[in-house]
């Protein structure tokens, strides 16, 4: 299902990541006058500073310096609002915020030396609870809201109506390689970053703005990332000011690679949220009317949690029509980690709202919630979202269907019907008492940043006169093959070999004022821009090849040049349409052609006449001599984005990935143990630029989906402390979680014809698709006497004690 | 006197002799391998032992009298001190890609079929855990070379089990699996071939004869070839500390809450590495691996070798030793309960001499032992369970592999001579319900000489149940609420009866 068989080269570090050769952070080379840095973090959830004492660090032998917030020139950063310093300096608002920085001569020194940094604290009493802040008044932002129809009088008239409450807890990115910088000085006063962030131009902007340079005097250079699944988004730029900080003051190179316990407790997780929904609905199951306030927990600081909740709003609807909505979100400010993007953003939490309201509505009509999901599906006629933007190249309805065959729902329904009515009755003499549970869920995720001027990217194309060339965009690699996919859009359009393009490490002396690599977006946005600047030199290259292929060759510019015996080619300035990559192409290749020229198999010729051929390298090198620039620098911009906020209508996505899947898990009426024995997906992903690496993020996605409605479980003490902060005690999945059966297909789609080459994009989406994992447990346990009645209302993550808990709640009291 | 000891360590790393001091013996082995060999394909994550980014591949030859020849093996560089690496080979994932005369700028080197395979399949994304998953699967050819297997590939299942110690966050497994499944066996080379020649096992060999003493002003490593010297050392020093794997204290020094300063190793000591089977015991000495403990119950105690399968990863299980499971007297150690229910005797060796002391007398308190200062133990040797008996053995964990336990549970029945349902005498052991692994023994006492004839609803079982509970003392933690664990007490127990019943 996935590798062989499947187009599309490897990752294009794939060898170098088996061999062990692929350079992370952390194996840079040491410089002889480098410095270690380690963090001094609070212990307390809240509390005042009252002094902060260095002298004994400072006398610990090997440690150079200790700096506090007053060694900022500007303390203070933020992605949306700037709101959070970068050192704490008179309040701490969680357990893990930065207070000091130490510098050593070694790691070890420097993390022993961090621990007689001395500060007084006064301790507060913290918010630690979504219903703590709520009490308190204590917000993030303001309550926004999208609206549609009319939800109060819809809902009084509906003949159904259920009221709910569901807890979504977070989840800890755990991606491999923990934050990480490294900070280089320059002459005259300049810093080299090198960091692990998947933004490079907003970790320029705080290093640049935290110690007071312009932003012409740093240059952060990302070349991959271990990971980094929104865990990097914002949150890897304070550290890279730390170690910029340190090579400012001191002049020497410092290294800053925090452990992974350390990482655990200081950065942000999902957002937990707590939503309250209310549902009218008539006999069949058809949704009237849907109200729903969406609480998240923003922790202590801003960070991107408004714009997370934009996302949950958007996504309250998933797959559905709904005729009359209401859905209303803000963000709780507490006194946890700030939490921040993580795959899916805020999406996963508006559709797990959303799943879990239609399977409440099956259940109250005792119907099977595929019935429910079909019924309420986006189809012809029922397209348009509650924020008002239709959904073009719908293709759910063929989705479900497709897959509740492939996956034989129907039959198996029957099965495990059965299979339940026999464990009930024979439990007390079953080997393996197990309830089986069933669940076909789909995901419609929206393909856009929400905010508006994020959408935007550029790219750089060199061309080298052997023929072979380097691409620089503002794309980041994190492991998700964007990289891959870029240098495979340049070489298709140009009829070169993979070999021939080499991916540079993103840096922002090469493409500035760049978004980040987010919101699933990096090939669709840095593709459509490398694409738009590999254009522009193949259309200058069809010009110069279509005079010289009418040439003799010994009139060539390589026996002429020197000698300018020979007119010049001339070529003008192309124009690329910096909204469109399809414009100029053949929507069947994707391949543009100019003045009939076509390149291929490292050739070129006229359509004419495909027999004259010229290497390209020969036509580079013809180009070079008359002049003509082998370089192109082009950006793009995601064209019809009218999303307002706040009114909340308007188009906020270019468009939708969709997808549905079909799990089947099992629960161990001993145990509570929940396995995943089969699961079936089916995405639509338009046409895949790379369909192995393509299929690699949806199963990768979904097993990370099912890691946190399953075994993630963040526990804290009482005082607000993250307790589980390591992989001993914070499970994602293993290799043995993975579903027993797993079959994974795409559709065919031809018809996404506005994004680069009929692609669609894949990062999140299916990682949604594993709340069907939680929505088939609740399926298993409908199965109890305690459930005939009532839904079964688990948390998510429902894990293994939630699971036993619900299966004997008299026991549990 | 002096010349009677070693004062370095010898191994080979990657095919070339490394002959190390104090300076660098101290170092855990990852960071030696990144920071002083400049190997920086392994990666360190947790520096725990649970992520396997960090996994090397170790030969250690046997002593002379064991027929069986050394094959490399995963095991986690991070939580180990490079002294405990005397006397090994090692192979990092740096050096498992062969020397190529067609590099090529982007190709360096030739892949190995695992590399290639991993590359082919898509089993990279952001490639961090990617050296520690080849390392994995290379030690899983290496067995299946080992076994003379040399045709053919690895399966789905072996895949899995051998790459249990690692994680992974991007690729969800499949595709490593896959390229697992998809490689030639036939064209894969041995490491004890590549890496391993007769003169370095025979270097390997004339170094272990030796015992080391060395320190300086940071690191003490004392190892010898006796096991009354060690004992006589460890009483002389209060602060020297026994490592065997260390892969519990290896975890404790790299989370700084203490430090390995001064360590005794009683890996030079042969017959420590011994597993001797008489007519009704098995007895285990401190050195051997629970990767060879659980081949050698396979057939003895199919139960307990089953249940060895699902705790801790390859990687620990190659090193970690039956005696370090214990010894830590954690409450949640996964042996204990087995042990409990089988009669387990240590073989304890001391300043005053040796003495065996019954398992059940060993745990005095939380994370308190009744080893006296300067003692340490030999071996244990615990009963292989009779024909007319039931053992099960229970682990559950918030996952279920790879997961320290919640509670752990061993349940030994031996049965009336008239066999099922009366019972004849019973064992309980749970782990995770109290402040040591314990008994209960009221309730063993209860059931003794019973007859269950009323399924899992009988009378007698519920009395028993309700005993059970005023007999344990679970605490809330972050692996699950006390009250999680009184329902899986129970739960576990009555599973027990529903199981054996039935049949």
């Amino acid at each position: 299902m996935s590798g062989k068989g499947l187009k599309g080269l490897p990752h294009d570090s794939a060898h170098t990541h088996v061999t062990g050769q692929s350079e992370y952070i952390d194996d840079r080379p040491r410089l002889s006058t480098e410095v270690d840095v380690e963090i001094l973090f609070s212990p307390h959830a809240k509390a005042k500073i009252k002094s902060i004492r260095t002298e004994k660090a400072l006398a610990y032998p090997g440690v150079i310096a200790v700096y506090t917030a007053k060694d900022f020139h500007l303390n203070l950063w933020g992605t949306i609002f700037k709101d959070q310093p970068l050192l704490a300096s008179t309040e701490v608002n969680f357990v893990g915020e930065s207070v000091a920085i130490v510098v050593a001569e070694s790691r070890e020194i420097a993390r022993k030396a961090r621990g007689l940094v001395e500060v007084d604290y006064e301790i507060l009493k913290p918010i630690l609870s979504i219903d703590e802040a709520k009490a308190q008044n204590s917000y993030i932002g303001v309550k926004r809201g999208i609206e549609r129809g009319h939800p109060t009088k819809a809902m009084r008239s509906a003949p159904h109506q259920i009221e709910g409450k569901i807890v979504i807890r977070g989840a800890d990115h755990f991606y491999l390689e923990s934050q990480a910088s490294i900070a280089y000085p320059l002459e005259g006063g300049q810093i080299e970053i090198h960091t692990s962030s998947q933004h490079p131009t907003e970790t320029q902007h705080v290093v640049a703005h935290g110690i007071g340079l312009h932003l012409k005097d740093v240059t952060c250079i990302v070349k991959r990332m271990g990971g980094g699944f929104g865990g990097k988004e914002s949150q890897g730029a304070p550290f890279a000011a730390y170690v910029g900080l340190v090579a400012h003051k001191l002049k020497r190179p410092a290294r800053i690679v925090i452990t992974k316990d350390d990482d655990m407790i200081m950065t942000g997780k999902r957002n937990p949220f707590e939503n309250i929904y209310r549902v009218g609905f008539n006999d069949d199951g058809r949704i009237i009317s849907l109200i729903v306030d969406l609480y998240s927990d923003g922790g202590a600081y801003a960070d991107l949690s408004t714009s997370i909740m934009e996302r949950a709003m958007l996504h309250s609807d998933n797959a559905y029509y709904i005729p009359n909505m209401k859905v209303e979100g803000i963000v709780c400010r507490t006194n946890y980690h700030p939490h921040t993007a993580f795959r899916g953003f805020g999406g996963p939490k508006g559709v797990a709202t959303i799943e879990r309201v239609i399977e409440e509505v099956a259940h109250a009509l005792d119907k099977d919630p595929l019935e429910i999901r079909k019924l309420n599906c986006y189809r012809p006629g029922f397209d348009v979202t509650h924020y008002d933007q239709k959904v073009d190249n719908n293709v759910l309805p063929e989705l479900f269907q497709k897959l509740e065959d492939k996956s034989n729902y129907q039959a198996r329904r029957l099965e495990i019907e059965e299979h339940n009515r026999e464990i009930l009755q024979n439990k007390d003499t079953a080997t393996k008492p197990l309830l089986r549970g069933l669940s076909l869920t789909p995901v419609k995720f929206g393909i856009s940043f929400t905010t508006r001027f994020l959408n935007q990217a550029n790219a750089l194309v060199i061309v080298h006169r052997d023929g072979s060339l380097q691409v620089s965009t503002g794309a980041t690699e994190m492991g998700q093959g964007a990289n891959a996919r870029i240098a495979t859009i340049v070489c298709e359009e140009l009829g070169l070999p993979r070999e021939s393009v080499r991916m540079m490490p993103t840096a922002t002396d090469k493409n500035a004022n760049t978004s980040p690599t987010a919101a699933s977006s990096g090939t669709d946005l840095n593709g459509s821009a490398a694409l738009l600047a590999t254009r522009k030199i193949k259309e200058r290259l069809s010009i110069v090849a279509a005079k010289i292929l009418q040439l003799p060759e010994d009139r060539w510019a390589k026996n002429t040049a020197g000698l300018g015996t020979e007119d010049e080619i001339p070529t003008s300035d192309v124009y690329a349409d910096p909204e469109d990559p399809n414009a100029d192409s053949k929507w069947e290749t994707g391949i543009a052609t100019y003045h009939g020229i076509r390149f291929e198999d490292e050739h070129v010729y006229h359509v004419d006449n495909p027999d004259k051929k010229i290497a390209f390298y020969e036509l580079v090198n013809e180009a070079y001599l008359n002049r003509v620039s082998l370089s192109d620098y082009a950006h793009y911009r995601i064209p019809g984005l009218s999303f307002n906020k706040l009114t909340g209508k308007g188009d906020a996505f270019l468009y939708f990935t969709q997808g549905v899947g079909c799990n089947e898990v099992t629960l161990d009426l001993d145990t509570g143990e929940v396995k995943v024995v089969r699961s079936d997906i089916l995405m639509d992903l338009g046409r895949p630029i790379n369909e192995g690496l393509d299929v690699g993020q949806v199963v990768g996605a979904y097993i990370q989906g099912m890691g946190w409605v399953t075994t993630e479980k963040l526990f804290y003490s009482k005082n607000g402390a993250l307790l589980a902060h390591a992989p001993s005690t914070y499970k994602i999945p293993s290799v043995q979680d993975t579903p027993r059966e797993f079959n994974v297909e795409l559709l065919v789609n031809d018809e996404n014809r506005m994004a680069l080459r009929g692609m669609k994009a894949v990062g999140e989406p299916p990682l949604l698709l594993a709340i069907g994992v939680w929505t088939a447990i609740h399926d298993a346990l409908k199965t109890l006497e305690p459930y005939q009645k009532r839904y079964p209302r688990m948390e998510l993550p429902a894990t293994q004690e939630e699971v036993l808990r619900a299966m004997y709640p008299e026991q549990f009291k | 006197m002096k010349t009677k000891f070693r004062d370095r360590i010898t191994f080979y790393l990657n095919g070339r002799l490394e002959e190390v001091g104090a300076e660098h013996a101290r170092m855990m082995l990852a960071d030696y391998l990144r920071e002083a060999k400049r190997l920086t394909g392994t990666k360190i994550v947790c520096a725990e032992g649970d992520c396997g980014a960090c996994s090397v591949l170790r030969l250690q030859p046997q002593f002379s009298k064991s027929k069986r020849q050394g094959r490399f093996l995963a095991i986690n560089s991070c939580i180990t001190t490079v002294a405990q690496m005397d006397g090994s080979s090692l192979v990092t994932v740096d050096a498992l890609a062969m020397p190529s005369d067609e590099a090529h700028a982007s190709n360096g080197a030739k892949l190995s079929p695992v590399q290639k395979s991993m590359m082919e399949s898509h089993g990279s994304q952001c490639g961090f855990c990617t050296p520690g998953f080849v390392v994995a699967l290379t030690g899983l050819v290496e067995k299946k070379l080992c076994q003379g297997i040399t045709k053919g590939t690895c399966t789905a299942k072996e895949a899995m089990n051998a790459t249990t110690g690692n994680l992974c966050r991007c690729t969800g497994y499949q595709p490593i699996i896959d390229s697992a499944t998809r490689l030639d066996l036939g064209e894969c080379e041995s490491l004890n071939k590549r890496f391993l020649s007769k003169n370095q096992q025979k270097t390997l060999a004339a170094s272990r004869t030796k015992p080391i003493c060395f320190k300086d002003d940071r690191f003490s490593f004392y190892a010898p070839t006796k096991l009354a010297d060690a004992a006589k050392y460890l009483s002389k020093n209060k602060t020297a500390r026994l490592i065997g794997a260390g892969t519990d204290l290896g975890v404790v020094h790299n989370k700084g809450k203490l430090k390995l300063t001064h360590l005794v190793s009683l890996h030079l000591i042969p017959e420590l590495y011994q597993i001797q089977k008489s007519a009704k015991t098995v007895k285990v000495g401190a050195r051997v691996s629970l990767s060879e403990l659980r081949v050698f119950v396979q057939k003895l105690v199919p139960e307990f070798s089953t249940f060895l399968d699902l705790f801790a990863s390859p990687q620990i299980k190659n090193s970690a030793t039956l005696i370090g499971n214990i010894g830590n007297a954690s409450p949640i150690a996964d042996t204990p309960p087995f042990l409990l229910t089988t009669n387990t005797v240590l073989h304890i060796i001391g300043p005053k001499g040796k003495r065996k002391l019954p398992f059940e007398k060993f745990y005095l308190g939380y994370r308190k032992t009744a080893l006296k200062p300067g003692e340490l133990i030999s071996s244990i040797e615990f009963e292989i369970p009779r024909k007319n008996s039931t053992l099960k053995l229970y682990k559950v964990s918030q996952r279920k592999d790879l997961d320290i336990s919640a509670i752990n549970a061993a349940i030994h029945v031996e049965w009336e001579k008239s066999g099922r349902p009366k019972i004849d005498t019973i064992k309980i052991a749970f782990g995770g319900v109290a402040a040591t692994p314990v008994r209960v023994p009221k309730t063993e006492t209860f059931l003794k000489g019973k007859t269950i004839t009323g399924g899992v609803h009988d009378e007698t079982l519920k009395r028993a149940v309700e005993l059970i509970q005023t007999e344990i003392t679970p605490l809330d933690d972050l692996r699950g609420s006390g009250r999680f664990r009184r329902v899986l007490a129970q739960n576990l127990f009555l599973k027990f009866f529903r199981e054996e019943l039935k049949s």
